[in-house]
C-alpha cells in the first residue's frame, strides 16, 4: 500500500474473531475491532483527523495553536497531525495521570498545561471552575487557538458513523452485530458506531461501559463524568454497566496473553465487560449471535499504571547483594564510627545522598554515589578493594548502616557507617564544604 | 436511575466524640444553662492528632515544627492544651500572637504569618518569634522597625509563590500572597542589605489546593531556593510548607459517592430536587449536559491529615525524581508545617436547639436556635448530617429535613440541602454538628440582629466522667479535684 501521508493509513482496521476457548461463549461469536492498529496507536486517530481537518487551513494561515482538553490518545493524535502541518499543539488537562503518556506528548513537541487541584479552603463566591474559564478563553475569536473540542464536537461522532461503524457491517458480510459493547470516554466512538449499526438494524443491543465512581481507567469516564460530556446521550445505550480497573486489567491480561492483542486498559475493560454481559445471555440463546467490542489502544503506554495496580506482574526475584535480604540483627550490628572518629578517617568516604544535596554541602574529601546507584553497583560485586577502608555517610546513619552491613556480608572487613549521619556531623559543628 | 432511599451523610465520629454525644443529660443541661447555639471543644483530643503528624515525621526521619494554624479556632482551651504538646502555633494577627504568648507558647514555638500591621511586626520582633514574610516590602518594614527600636535581630522566613514545573506547565490559582519565585535574587539582596536586622532561616510556601502535583512542584522549588541561599553563604535549614492537609469528615465512601451522583441527577432534572430551590452546588444543567464544577469540599477523604503529609513526602520530586522526603533529609532540611483543620479533627461540636418543626409543605422544615454563620459548614462546602442527640431512645425513622436559621433573612439556611436525621425531630430536641472545631465554629459567627454568638465550653475527663468549664477558664492543670 502506498500513501502520500500518514493520515491516509487511519481506519480500515481489521475485525478479528476471538477464540471461543479463551472467552468461553458458546452461542456468540465475539469480534474485536482492532483500533489499536491505527497509525498513531488508537481509535482517537479517526476523531482527531475528522475534527482537525476543516480547521487546518485557517490555523496554518493565522499561525494558530491547536488545542484540546485531553490527557491521552486524542492529544497524541492531534500532536502528530498538527506537527505534520507545522502547527504547535497544546493539551490542557485536569490531571496527567499516566506518566508515560505525559513524556510521550512532550517528546512529540506538545505543550502541556495542567489545571489546578480543588481549593482546600472553598471560596463560595468563585462559582466558576478552571475548566469552564479555560474553555471560554479558547473559544474567543482571535485567541490564537483552534479548539477541536472533542467532548462536544459532532465530527467526533461522524468519524465513527461514517468510518468505524460501516467497516464493522462490511466485515460481517453486510450484517450488523447483535451486540455492540463500548467503553464511554468522549462518547464519540460508542455513539457513532451505535448510530451506524442501528441504521442497518434497529435491534442492535448497545452496552455502554463506564468506570466505577472512585476508580480510574484511562480513557473511560465514571458514571458521574459522562454527564459532563456534550456528546453523551443516555438514549444511545440499552444499558450502562460499571467496570472496575481490576476488571480492565483482567481483560487486558487475557487479550495480551491469550489473544495476540497488545491492548491497553480500555480495550481490556471492553473485553471483560463484554464477556461478563454476554455470558449471562449465552446459556439462554437458541440461535447464533455476534458481538463486537473495540480495542481502543495499545498496552505499552500503561506500564506504570499496571505496575501501580498489579506489582506482582512485574515481580522479579531479589537481586544478589541486595539490602532487602539483610536481617535486622545484621543491620543493628553494622559497625559505626562517631563524628570524632570519622573526622580522622583514613580511607574512602562515600556520601549516599542525592547529587544536589551533596553539591550543596558535604564532608570534605568525600565522594558522592547516590544510594540507588550504589545499590546497582553492589549487585555486580564490590566496587573497591577489600583493603580499602570505606566510611559510608547518609542523612541520619540509617541507610549507611544497611549498606555497611551488606558490604560486611560481601566480605569487606574495613567498612563503617557514620552514626547519626551527616545531620549528626552538622549538629556537632564539624565542617561541611561546598565546591 | 433514581433511588428513593434517604441520602444520608453520616459524619465520622471517633470514640472520644462518641462518648461526649452519649452524655445526653450533660449536653441538655449545658444547652439549658448556657443557651443555643453552644460551642463545645475537646482539648483532650489534641494530643493524638499532634502525635499522628509526629509519627509521619519519624517514619521519614525528619525534624521540624508542627505549627497549629490558630485561625482555625479562637478557643483558649485548645491553645493552652496544645502548649502542653510539642506543637507550636502559627499566628496571623496581633491578637492571635498575644493569645499564643499568653497560652504558654514561648517565642521559639511561634511563627507569625499572613498580612501584618506594624504593631504585629513589633510584638513579633520584640518577643523574638519567627516572622514568615509575605513580601519584599514587609522585609524592609520589619528591618526598619528593628533598627529604629534597637530590637534584637529577627529570624525570618520568606514565603515564595509562582513556582515553575519542568516539562508540564502546572497552572496554579492566582494567590495574593508570597514573593514570586523569580524574584529570589532580589529577596536575597534585600536580606543582605538588612543583615544586621534580619536572619534568614528558611523559605516557605502555602498553596490553597488539595492537589499533590502542585505542592510537589512548590516543595522542589523551595529546595532549589534553599540551595541558592546556601550558595550565597546563608546557612538556611528549614522549609515551611504551610497547611492544607485536610480532614475526612464522613464515615462511609459509599454515602458520599451516592450523594454526589444523585445530586448530578437532580441538577439534570432526572430525580426530585435534594436542595433548596434546586441549588446545584456549582453544577448546572445546560441543554441536558452537566456543566460547572462541584463546589464542595471532598467530605469523604480517605487520604487526609497525616496521611496526606506522608503521601506528599513519598511523592517523587518532578525534576529530580526522588521522593521529596528523601530530598529534604539528604539536604538536612527541617520540615515545618502549619495544619489547622487537621489538628482539630474530632476536637469539638456545635449544639443547637430545635425551635419549630414545620409541616404543611412537601418538605419538613426545622428551625433552629442558631444561624448559618454559627456553624459555617455550608459556607465551606462541607456536607455532613447533624446528630440528633438522644435519637437512640426513639424508633428509627430516617427523616429528610431542611434546617432553617434564626435570622429574619431568606438566605439564612443552615443547610441548602436536605439533611437526614435518624428520627423525626421535635421542638426542644438538640442537634449536634460534630467535628466542627476547625473553621466552622467561631470563624464566621456574627451578632447580626442582636442574636447571641454561641458560648464556648471545654469538656474534659475528670476521672471516669466528663466535666466542663467555660473555655476561657480552662487551663491544662490536671487532677484539679484531687490536688486540693
Amino acid at each position: 500500500m502506498r500513501y502520500d501521508d500518514m493520515t491516509e493509513a487511519i481506519g480500515n482496521t481489521p475485525l478479528v474473531r476471538l477464540d471461543p476457548a479463551v472467552h468461553g461463549l458458546v452461542n456468540i461469536d465475539l469480534y474485536a475491532k482492532m483500533e489499536l492498529l491505527n497509525p498513531f496507536g488508537s481509535v482517537k486517530d479517526r476523531a482527531a483527523l475528522q475534527m482537525i481537518r476543516p480547521l487546518l487551513a485557517g490555523a496554518a494561515a493565522r499561525g494558530d495553536t491547536v488545542v484540546e482538553l485531553s490527557s491521552g490518545n486524542t492529544a497524541k493524535a492531534l500532536a502528530l497531525i498538527a506537527g505534520m502541518h507545522g502547527l504547535p499543539f497544546k493539551s490542557v488537562t485536569n490531571r496527567m495521570k499516566v506518566p508515560e503518556i505525559k513524556d510521550l506528548l512532550l517528546l512529540l513537541g506538545a505543550e502541556l498545561d495542567e489545571l489546578p487541584g480543588q481549593a482546600e479552603c472553598l471560596d463560595p463566591t468563585d462559582t466558576e471552575d478552571p475548566l469552564s474559564r479555560m474553555h471560554r478563553t479558547l473559544s474567543d475569536n482571535g485567541s490564537g487557538y483552534v479548539h477541536t473540542d472533542q467532548y462536544f464536537n459532532e465530527r467526533n461522532v461522524e468519524a465513527h458513523l461514517h468510518g468505524t461503524g460501516p467497516e464493522i457491517v462490511k466485515d460481517l458480510d453486510g450484517r450488523a452485530p447483535d451486540y455492540f459493547v463500548a467503553c464511554v470516554g468522549t462518547a464519540g466512538s460508542s455513539t457513532g458506531v451505535a448510530r451506524a449499526l442501528r441504521q442497518h438494524d434497529p435491534d442492535v443491543r448497545v452496552i455502554g461501559l463506564v468506570a466505577a465512581k472512585s476508580d480510574f481507567i484511562p480513557g473511560i469516564r465514571t458514571i458521574d463524568e459522562v454527564h459532563e460530556v456534550g456528546l453523551f446521550d443516555p438514549g444511545v445505550y440499552d444499558t450502562l454497566e460499571t467496570i472496575t480497573s481490576d476488571d480492565a486489567i483482567d481483560g487486558l491480561l487475557t487479550l495480551v496473553r491469550r489473544c495476540g492483542t497488545p491492548a491497553g486498559p480500555t480495550g481490556g475493560g471492553a473485553y471483560q465487560g463484554a464477556v461478563r454481559h454476554l455470558r449471562a445471555l449465552d446459556a439462554t440463546l437458541t440461535s447464533r449471535k455476534t458481538a463486537v467490542f473495540i480495542v481502543c489502544d495499545r498496552v505499552e503506554s500503561y506500564l506504570s499504571y499496571l505496575r501501580d495496580r498489579r506489582p506482582a506482574l512485574f515481580g522479579r526475584p531479589p537481586a544478589t547483594n541486595d539490602v532487602r535480604v539483610l536481617t535486622a540483627d545484621e543491620i543493628a550490628a553494622a559497625p559505626t564510627v562517631d563524628v570524632e572518629e570519622a573526622s580522622r578517617w583514613p580511607g574512602l568516604v562515600i556520601d549516599l545522598r542525592n547529587p544536589h544535596a551533596y553539591r550543596a554541602l558535604h564532608i570534605d574529601g568525600s565522594i558522592n554515589i547516590v544510594d540507588e546507584l550504589f545499590a546497582e553497583l553492589l549487585h555486580g560485586g564490590l566496587p573497591f578493594g577489600r583493603r580499602q577502608p570505606v566510611l559510608l555517610v547518609c542523612p541520619v546513619g540509617e541507610k549507611s548502616a544497611r549498606y555497611a552491613a551488606l558490604l560486611l556480608r560481601m566480605g569487606h572487613p574495613e567498612v563503617r557507617s557514620l552514626a547519626g549521619g551527616v545531620i549528626a556531623w552538622r549538629d556537632a559543628g564539624a565542617r561541611l564544604v561546598r565546591d | 436511575m433514581t433511588d428513593s432511599r434517604p441520602l444520608e451523610l453520616v459524619p465520622r465520629i471517633e470514640p472520644i466524640l462518641q462518648s461526649v454525644l452519649a452524655e445526653n443529660a450533660l449536653l441538655r443541661q449545658l444547652a439549658d444553662g448556657l443557651g443555643s447555639p453552644l460551642n463545645i471543644v475537646l482539648p483532650g483530643a489534641l494530643a493524638a492528632n499532634v502525635e499522628s503528624f509526629r509519627a509521619v515525621y519519624r517514619a521519614h526521619r525528619l525534624r521540624g515544627h508542627i505549627y497549629f494554624a490558630h485561625k482555625a479556632n479562637r478557643s483558649a482551651a485548645l491553645l493552652r492544651q496544645l502548649a502542653t504538646t510539642d506543637a507550636g502555633v502559627d499566628v496571623a494577627s496581633l491578637a492571635e500572637l498575644q493569645h499564643a504568648l499568653g497560652a504558654g507558647f514561648t517565642p521559639d514555638r511561634v511563627i507569625a504569618t499572613g498580612p501584618k500591621n506594624r504593631e504585629f511586626l513589633w510584638l513579633a520582633a520584640r518577643t523574638g518569634v519567627l516572622v514568615n514574610a509575605d513580601s519584599l516590602d514587609e522585609l524592609s518594614e520589619l528591618a526598619a522597625l528593628v533598627a529604629i527600636n534597637r530590637l534584637p535581630r529577627v529570624r525570618v522566613m520568606v514565603r515564595l509563590a509562582g513556582f515553575a514545573a519542568p516539562g508540564v506547565q502546572l497552572i496554579s490559582r492566582r494567590s495574593r500572597f508570597g514573593v514570586p519565585f523569580d524574584q529570589l535574587t532580589e529577596v536575597l539582596g534585600r536580606l543582605d542589605k538588612h543583615a544586621e536586622q534580619l536572619e534568614l532561616v528558611g523559605v516557605a510556601y502555602h498553596l490553597d489546593t488539595i492537589g499533590l502535583p502542585e505542592k510537589a512542584v512548590a516543595l522542589e522549588g523551595c529546595l532549589a531556593a534553599l540551595d541558592e541561599c546556601r550558595n550565597r553563604g546563608v546557612p538556611v535549614w528549614s522549609v515551611d510548607i504551610g497547611g492544607g492537609f485536610g480532614v475526612n469528615y464522613l464515615a462511609e465512601a459509599g454515602q458520599w459517592e451516592r450523594y454526589t451522583s444523585e445530586l448530578a441527577q437532580a441538577v439534570l432534572g432526572r430525580r426530585p430536587p435534594m436542595t433548596w430551590n434546586g441549588h446545584g452546588y456549582g453544577l448546572r444543567n445546560e441543554a441536558g449536559t452537566l456543566r460547572g464544577a462541584l463546589g464542595l469540599y471532598p467530605a469523604y477523604r480517605p487520604v487526609s491529615g497525616p496521611g496526606y503529609l506522608d503521601q506528599l513526602l513519598t511523592t517523587l520530586a518532578p525534576a529530580q525524581r526522588r521522593p521529596l522526603g528523601e530530598l529534604l533529609l539528604d539536604s538536612m532540611i527541617d520540615l515545618d508545617i502549619e495544619p489547622g483543620r487537621a489538628l482539630l479533627d474530632q476536637c469539638g461540636l456545635v449544639l443547637a436547639r430545635v425551635l419549630e418543626v414545620r409541616t404543611g409543605s412537601a418538605d419538613l422544615l426545622v428551625r433552629l436556635e442558631m444561624n448559618a454563620r454559627d456553624v459555617s459548614l455550608e459556607e465551606h462546602g462541607v456536607l455532613m448530617d447533624p446528630v440528633l442527640v438522644g435519637a437512640g431512645d426513639r424508633p428509627p425513622e430516617p427523616t429528610e429535613v431542611f434546617l432553617l436559621g434564626n435570622l429574619c433573612l431568606e438566605s439564612d439556611l443552615i443547610t441548602r440541602r436536605k439533611v437526614t436525621l435518624p428520627a423525626r425531630p421535635r421542638p426542644g430536641d438538640l442537634l449536634a454538628f460534630v467535628n466542627t472545631a476547625g473553621y466552622f465554629m467561631d470563624f464566621s459567627a456574627t451578632r447580626a440582629l442582636h442574636q447571641p454568638i454561641g458560648r464556648k465550653v471545654a469538656l474534659f475527663r475528670d476521672g471516669d466522667r466528663w466535666s466542663w468549664c467555660l473555655d476561657e477558664q480552662y487551663w491544662p492543670v490536671h487532677e484539679r479535684t484531687e490536688a486540693a
